[in-house]
């Protein structure tokens, strides 16, 4: 009954993103150009910019809340979220570092927010190791702080030397937002999304042992060491990649794992599913908010996220602490 | 009209009540509301906006420059100059180095704490907005009187105003709407903010983001290709091609390859230059009409 109704707000959602938008269609209208009876202008439209740009925000959403769960779940720390490794830095200065080189082609800017989020994840990860062959999660979130605060000094430097004006535009690129979306990108994240997103998936159970403890975990039969590589490297894959096709999103993968806990409970099996579910869905909202509430100008989807996010999480926290 | 009227009654009340006047130059306000405590034309000048050196050395008072912003990129001559660096946000002891008497700058409010600090050192300062074609008359007869230059700088205001007004009678109905991108994820538009829109306008053409009261904004592609301009002015230089991306291939303008770019400073900022952006301008309009 539950997973029912999370689908059909999930669906929703999708088709009423699908029917708003700046260009002042009504929602009749559009949907009638999703159905191809209107004029080539509209179905253009819809189908190339409306229909991919939500699909997007959808698998991006689910995927920052997978990622945040399973981490929050890794790290034990409820403050956990999917950028607090160093990626959020790392893709910050991978597309400052491209715009400031003048990098052109269609996807240079994304590759390279990409290999600065993995390169920021691989260091991390090599100081979680320092103390052997143990990932210590403590350590692993103090070198995610470090080196996400070293990369965006770096960041910084940059953004001071280099004379290029056009900086400032890859700020308001990293305030998120998904106005690249195309067919390309979609089908791209989406065949790249589904190995992390089955891996992490695959973990549920050991997951749930973890939240015990590790040396519970490892009485109960858990491969402790194995599992909290897998899904530490599983969940910085799928951020990456988000970070790369939409700026950095913050909220929906810290208070949707939070939420459906209250709601569903603990268990990672359907923890999961339920939060991929929610958080595409609270992001295809914040989209159509975006793209609507000021139009024609158009709000960074990081901003509504947070402006939305913090007041929810107030909430969340009250019930919690009751 | 009626304004221009107020400033001159006002121009001849002020010196009847601050009475400390000197009638060199006299006591001026800035853009800002700031009073400009200089008591002799200005002969050591620091400018931290292109577009105030720019005025400067229009009006002949070049040679008393001693300091301009990595970006005064225009006359050449401004070369010459030593830079301070940035004009927003500069570097106080860089400006101060350079023992300006009076500091020009971009009327922002990232700016007040600098004046602040100019006029703790004592050190005059004049904050001009410069973002419309209207703006510049009223700057440069300012600048004029602060650099003793208001004889030069007087005809070159009259002139501009005479040319500006002409152009504006002699504007037709826009034939062609353009948009205007200045960077393409997020797309950044220009909007009626910036003295840009206007220049379009006098060329001719519509700006389809003039209902957008900011100098740029954010946007979404959607709303590009549903006000389907006829063609798409890029400006900067380091916009990727958008025909490569696979989401701007739904802007007709796009698909048709009806993309200029825009070069040269003149479309950066407002200058006396503009009549030339506008003619240029025009012409490429036209250019491209034809393809």
């Amino acid at each position: 009954m539950k997973w029912l109704a999370l689908a059909l707000v999930a669906v929703t959602a999708l088709v009423a993103a699908v029917m708003v938008g700046p260009a002042g269609y009504s929602a009749l209208e559009s949907l009638r150009a999703l159905a191809g009876r209107a004029d080539p202008a509209t179905v253009a439209i819809v189908r190339d910019l409306r229909v991919p740009r939500a699909l997007l925000a959808f698998l991006v959403g689910g995927s920052l809340a997978v990622a945040g769960a399973a981490l929050q779940a890794l790290v034990r720390n409820p403050l956990a979220d999917p950028y607090l490794l160093g990626l959020s830095g790392g893709a910050g200065l991978g597309a400052v570092g491209a715009i400031a080189l003048h990098l052109g082609g269609a996807w240079a800017l994304p590759a390279c927010a990409f290999l600065g989020a993995l390169l920021a994840v691989a260091l991390v990860y090599r100081l979680a190791l320092v103390t052997g062959s143990i990932l210590d999660a403590r350590v692993l979130l103090l070198g995610g702080v470090v080196v996400g605060a070293f990369a965006a000094s770096l960041m910084a430097a940059i953004m001071v030397v280099s004379p290029a004006a056009e900086l400032r535009n890859a700020l308001l690129w990293l305030l998120g937002g998904f106005g690249n979306a195309s067919w390309q990108a979609v089908l791209v994240f989406g065949a790249y999304a589904v190995l992390p997103l089955a891996a992490l998936y695959l973990a549920s159970r050991p997951l749930d042992l973890l939240t015990l403890g590790e040396e519970p975990a490892r009485y109960l039969g858990a491969d402790v060491e194995r599992v909290k590589r897998l899904v530490y490297v599983a969940a910085s894959l799928l951020t990456a990649a988000a970070v790369a096709v939409s700026g950095i999103i913050g909220f929906v993968g810290l208070v949707v794992p939070h939420a459906i806990r209250l709601l569903w409970g603990h268990l990672h099996r359907s923890l999961l599913p339920a939060a991929f579910l929610l958080g595409g869905t609270l992001l295809v909202a914040a989209d159509a908010l975006a793209r609507t509430v000021i139009a024609p100008v158009e709000l960074p989807v990081g901003v509504v996220t947070s402006l939305v996010g913090v007041p929810v999480f107030v909430l969340l926290v009250r019930r919690w602490t009751r | 009209m009626r304004f221009r009227l107020l400033g001159a009654m006002l121009a001849l009340a002020l010196p009847a009540c601050g009475g400390r006047t000197t009638p060199s130059s006299g006591t001026s306000l800035d853009d800002v509301g700031h009073r400009i405590a200089l008591t002799q034309p200005a002969r050591r000048v620091v400018s931290l906006s292109p577009s105030t050196t720019e005025l400067l050395f229009a009006i002949g008072a070049g040679p008393a420059l001693v300091g301009r912003t990595r970006w005064c990129d225009y006359p050449p001559d401004a070369a010459s100059v030593p830079s301070v660096g940035d004009g927003l946000d500069p570097n106080v002891e860089l400006v101060v180095s350079r023992r300006p008497d009076l500091v020009v700058l971009y009327a922002s409010a990232g700016n007040q704490s600098v004046i602040a600090r100019l006029d703790a050192l004592g050190i005059a300062s004049a904050s001009l907005k410069l973002d419309r074609l209207d703006d510049l008359p009223r700057a440069t007869r300012l600048l004029g009187r602060l650099t003793g230059t208001s004889p030069r700088a007087d005809s070159l205001a009259a002139w501009y105003q005479t040319r500006l007004d002409s152009a504006r009678s002699a504007r037709a109905a826009p034939v062609r709407r353009v948009a205007l991108v200045v960077w393409d994820n997020p797309p950044i538009v220009i909007g009626a903010g910036s003295f840009l829109t206007e220049v379009v306008a006098l060329a001719g053409a519509r700006n389809v983001f003039d209902d957008v009261a900011q100098p740029s904004a954010p946007t979404g592609i959607e709303t590009i290709t549903a006000r389907d301009p006829d063609m798409i002015l890029l400006l900067g230089d380091s916009v990727p091609s958008l025909g490569r991306r696979p989401e701007w291939r739904s802007v007709r303008a796009v698909r048709e390859r009806r993309v200029m770019p825009l070069k040269g400073s003149e479309f950066e900022r407002p200058s006396f230059r503009v009549f030339d952006a506008i003619r240029s301008l025009r012409a490429s309009l036209a250019a491209v009409a034809q393809r």
